[in-house]
């Protein structure tokens, strides 16, 4: 069995102590009502017709002899139907920024002509039933012009390649400008030439789909000049904002609904095209429709984590310390930014001289765009197999390299607290690093060998501005209002401790009201790990606020109550803040087949205070082991010759099931820095950061070869050791 | 790790002594009509859809002739949660559609309706069976439970106890999935290793991936008794 520790911090009154969530009953007993699950009378189901070709023109489309079919009451093409999708595609992948969005160059809309990938969309049908709607895509007539298609980014950027947009395939940034993400630290050449040895080598890494559980859908209702928008959102403020603007109204006339959603990790932030696709067949219809992605249509028409190149040149002396480091990477975007393309790491070593510059690339691929930690695994694979690979070349033990050369604080740069130093070391002596690890990479006799590897990381954990709203009454019953919705990680639960924690009452006399953007305040949206530090902070402040009210005014009597409210635009004080963690993992590989088992997983984290235990432990495991899907077998492979993807679902794309899930243990060490809500920090994406680097390197120390291309399938590894 | 995959069981079928669910790898084996899983009716059998004469990017067959919008309906006797149903059902319907739209039992979830994710499991006649992978009238006969019928008068079993006390649902979207498998294994073996768990439990995703606390519920709810 796994083991779950903690130190450093005692609990308090509620926060720290094993809480189950205050809506476990709704959960396991099927009550809890996801967005397909609602039913609206005279609710029709909608379906959408997708493009069966990587890059195409369409010459024409016929409806006739869909709308002839009884029980057809709207189809909508690209013809009829022109709706931007702001989020959908944005210069620079700047996802919060109206202005931005307004000048992209390369716009989606709800339904596109040309195609630019397999599962483009193109029209949409509304019917009395999901199987007539589905029949009714069956009877849309479509005539193609097939382009030229590109699916890697380095071809994509070759002379000749075939063009995804007219001005190139390089993706514009924020500026509107076709250049690339550079950032340029110290003086990268004079750091080679301070160095003893340069390394170099190419490091990839594939398209990994979120994948939650629960398909995209949305289920759009219009009261007059107000939508009504049921849908499994991350985000639900975002999400009224965008659909608002989409569609050219106020964000007062949308109202969004998401009490249950079945994950996203990323993908269901902001609106999706499903929202604006629902919302247009409803209007026109004028009832309520419901539109359901397939299992198919979700893997191929939403999105997942960027495929990237990434090439590293590193310079370091034969003392161990690093003089320079460089990248040149490329992200596959598919045909719309929808985010960054971005490739993190780098910048958790110390070094003084860094270049990095990376090519964000339109292919025909799908589109990709934020997964959990969005620039983070797969960019500390590329950089923490490439500084072990270094550390065993010159003959230094990997985490003694690390401490000489990760990042610190400086002068110019003071962290609100700093526990990496004290993560790794932790981490080593309960994993038992110096035991495990195989001095010489590959040194085990016979087939079947194991080797050890680690890999590190800090993550940002800085506050921001939220809302909250906390209101009693006479019975001393209190009633928090936060936007939140719940993925996963508990917001709801944890949002109702941090209020019973400052309100100084037990949990159950604090009921939490979320999900729902016209009863509740703004809050940030889950993603990005700010929802207990920015949305907790203002429960603080609101909480606070009342119990000023109540020592001034007493409690209310009778039908009275006292309302708190708060929007704090917290700060560091100009102090970085970040969550630490380290992680350490043993492997068995058989060389003879090429599969790699896990044998022992032990993780070090210092996320600040943690609220509820249980929930904060299974965020690092769950996010560890869909780190290990992406380290070992996660992707999406598509055929060069057709342009088809090969791998969408979870069948094909291979996800871990529970007969491959090792034990994993994690470890707490709890600090209160003085910022966040009670000093807490971030643990949502931290955790999924560590397993691609760590197991990477833990197969290259068992086999003695570098695997530079994830995921480390069986055939890699044989072809590695042939 | 692919090997182990469970497929929907199919109705009428004897009671296995055995928990394990051998794999039948839907892509090349011969299933015959009445086992046919949604997704090789949906799919065709060929591994990799490309996009052709009659086949639409999505793997929808196109509609061979203009045929009827709503398909030809027969009546099921089929218990639900202890209770005798008789209803006239859509021979387009699947299980998880009867229960889902026709029953308002929505706590059974559609993550893939291809037999993939397990989402969807519900008990026929005690074992453990991809609702999204039955046809409606396949259940004619039949007694089936889902995750509402667990609880009585109020009261968790204690596998669902188990659930609530250690975070066995993040999201919660594969809960009722997991909660019905489990339910499965406990009833016939009542204290489980985890090894066995996983075995049993190895056609439930999690893509929050919260395996090791369902797991360690599983075999919670096992030591304080198995499912009564």
């Amino acid at each position: 069995m796994s083991e779950f520790t903690r130190e450093g911090l005692e609990p308090l009154a509620t926060l720290g102590n094993d809480t189950p969530r205050i809506d476990a009953i709704e959960r396991v007993t099927g009550q809890a009502k996801f967005t397909r699950d609602w039913k609206l009378p005279g609710m029709l189901y909608a379906k959408v017709l997708r493009s069966p070709h990587p890059h195409a023109r369409i010459v024409s489309i016929d409806t006739s002899a869909a709308e002839a079919l009884p029980g057809v009451r709207s189809v909508i093409t690209y013809e009829n139907a022109q709706v931007v999708w702001g989020a959908g595609s944005v210069n620079g992948g700047r996802q919060y920024n109206d202005p931005t969005k307004d000048a992209t160059i390369h716009r989606r809309y709800i339904f596109n002509n040309p195609v630019r990938f397999v599962g483009d969309s193109i029209a949409a049908v509304a019917a009395t039933d999901r199987h007539i709607a589905e029949e009714a895509l069956t009877l849309i007539e479509v005539e193609y012009e097939q382009l030229p298609f590109v699916l890697e980014p380095e071809q994509a950027l070759e002379e000749g390649a075939p063009q995804v947009y007219a001005e190139g395939n390089l993706c514009p940034d924020f500026r509107g400008e076709f250049a690339p993400m550079v950032s340029d630290i110290g003086d990268v050449e004079a750091g080679f030439e301070e160095a003893d040895q340069i390394f170099e080598e190419r490091y990839e890494t594939g398209f990994i789909h979120n994948a939650q559980m629960e398909p995209r859908c949305s289920l759009a209702h219009w009261q007059g000049d107000k939508l009504v928008l049921y849908s499994p959102s991350q985000g639900i403020s975002n999400c009224r904002h965008d659909t608002a603007r989409d569609l050219g109204l106020e964000d007062h006339q949308v109202q969004v609904i998401a009490k249950y959603m079945g994950g996203g990790f990323g993908n269901k932030n902001q609106n999706q095209d499903a929202d604006l696709i629902a919302a247009t067949l409803s209007r026109r219809a004028g009832v309520p429709v419901m539109l359901e992605y397939s299992r198919r249509e979700d893997w191929l028409g939403v999105h997942g984590r960027w495929p990237t190149v990434q090439y590293y040149r590193v310079g370091v002396k034969d003392d161990g310390e690093v003089t320079a480091m460089q990248m040149r990477a490329y992200s596959g975007m598919g045909p719309y930014r929808k985010n960054s393309g971005g490739i993190s790491g780098m910048d958790a070593y110390g070094c003084p001289n860094r270049y990095r510059e990376i090519h964000p690339v339109y292919t025909n691929r799908t589109t990709s765009g934020n997964f959990r930690a969005p620039s983070e695994p797969h960019g500390h694979y590329g950089v923490e197999n490439m500084m072990d690979e270094v550390a065993y070349q010159i003959g230094m033990d990997p985490v003694e390299f690390t401490l000489l050369n990760m990042r610190r604080p400086t002068e110019e740069q003071q962290f609100t607290n700093y526990s990496l130093e004290e993560v790794i070391r932790n981490g080593a002596e309960r994993f038992n690093w110096p035991a495990r690890r195989r001095v010489i990479p590959g040194s085990d006799e016979g087939p079947i060998k194991r080797g050890a590897g680690f890999s590190f990381m800090m993550f940002r954990a800085g506050v921001g501005t939220s809302s909250a709203i906390v209101r009693v009454n006479a019975n001393e019953e209190y009633t928090l209002y936060v936007g939140v919705t719940d993925i996963g990680p508990g917001a709801k639960t944890t949002m109702g401790m941090i209020a019973a924690e400052a309100l100084e009452v037990p949990l159950s006399q604090v009921e939490v009201v979320w999900g729902d953007t016209d009863r509740c305040p703004y809050s940030v949206g889950e993603s990005g790990s700010r929802t207990t530090i920015m949305t907790g902070i203002a429960v603080v402040e609101a909480a606070e606020d009342l119990k000023r009210q109540i020592a001034d005014q007493g409690m209310p009597s009778g039908t009275d109550v006292l309302i708190a409210s708060a929007t704090p635009r917290p700060t560091t004080d100009g102090m970085t803040r970040q969550c630490f963690g380290a992680h350490f993992v043993e492997v068995e590989v058989d060389t003879r087949i090429g599969t790699t088992k896990i044998l022992k997983y032990t993780t070090v984290h210092e996320s600040g205070r943690i609220i509820n235990p249980s929930t904060a432990r299974d965020q690092i495991r769950g996010a560890t082991i869909q780190g290990i899907g992406q380290a070992l077998y996660e992707d999406l492979l598509y055929d060069p010759q057709s342009g088809q993807p090969l791998t969408p679902g979870y069948y094909r794309a291979r996800h871990l099931t529970h007969k491959d899930i090792p034990d994993i243990d994690v470890h707490f060490i709890e600090v209160d820095d003085g910022y966040g809500p009670f000093g807490a920090k971030t643990a949502g994406e931290s955790g999924i950061i560590l397993a691609p680097a760590a197991v990477a390197n833990a197969v290259a120390n068992a086999i003695g070869k570098r695997m530079t291309s994830l995921p480390i399938t069986r055939d890699k590894i044989l072809g590695a050791m042939s | 790790m692919r090997d182990d995959r469970k497929q929907g069981k199919r109705p009428n079928q004897e009671p296995d002594h055995d928990p394990v669910v051998k794999y039948v790898d839907p892509d090349t084996h011969p299933l015959n009509p009445k086992q046919q899983s949604r997704r090789d009716f949906l799919e065709g059998t060929g591994t990799a859809v490309v996009a052709g004469a009659g086949i639409s990017a999505l793997g929808i067959p196109k509609a061979q002739a203009q045929s009827a919008t709503t398909g030809s309906r027969t009546a099921i006797n089929v218990t639900v949660n202890g209770i005798p149903q008789s209803i006239e059902v859509d021979e387009r319907w699947t299980l998880a559609e009867l229960l889902r739209d026709e029953l308002d039992l929505t706590g059974t979830k559609i993550g893939c309706n291809r037999s993939e994710c397990g989402a969807c499991t519900v008990l026929m006649n005690g074992e453990p069976v991809y609702s999204c992978s039955q046809l409606a009238v396949w259940a004619d006969g039949t007694n089936i439970q889902t995750v509402e019928g667990l609880a009585q008068n109020g009261d968790l079993t204690p596998v669902q106890q188990a659930f609530v006390v250690n975070n066995g649902p993040q999201c919660g979207f594969c809960t009722p999935g997991q909660l019905m498998t489990a339910t499965a294994l406990l009833n016939s073996n009542p204290s489980p290793t985890a090894e066995e768990v996983k075995e049993a439990m190895v056609g439930n995703l999690c893509r929050c991936s919260n395996y090791n606390a369902i797991v360690e519920a599983v075999v919670m709810a096992g030591e304080e008794g198995g499912v009564a």
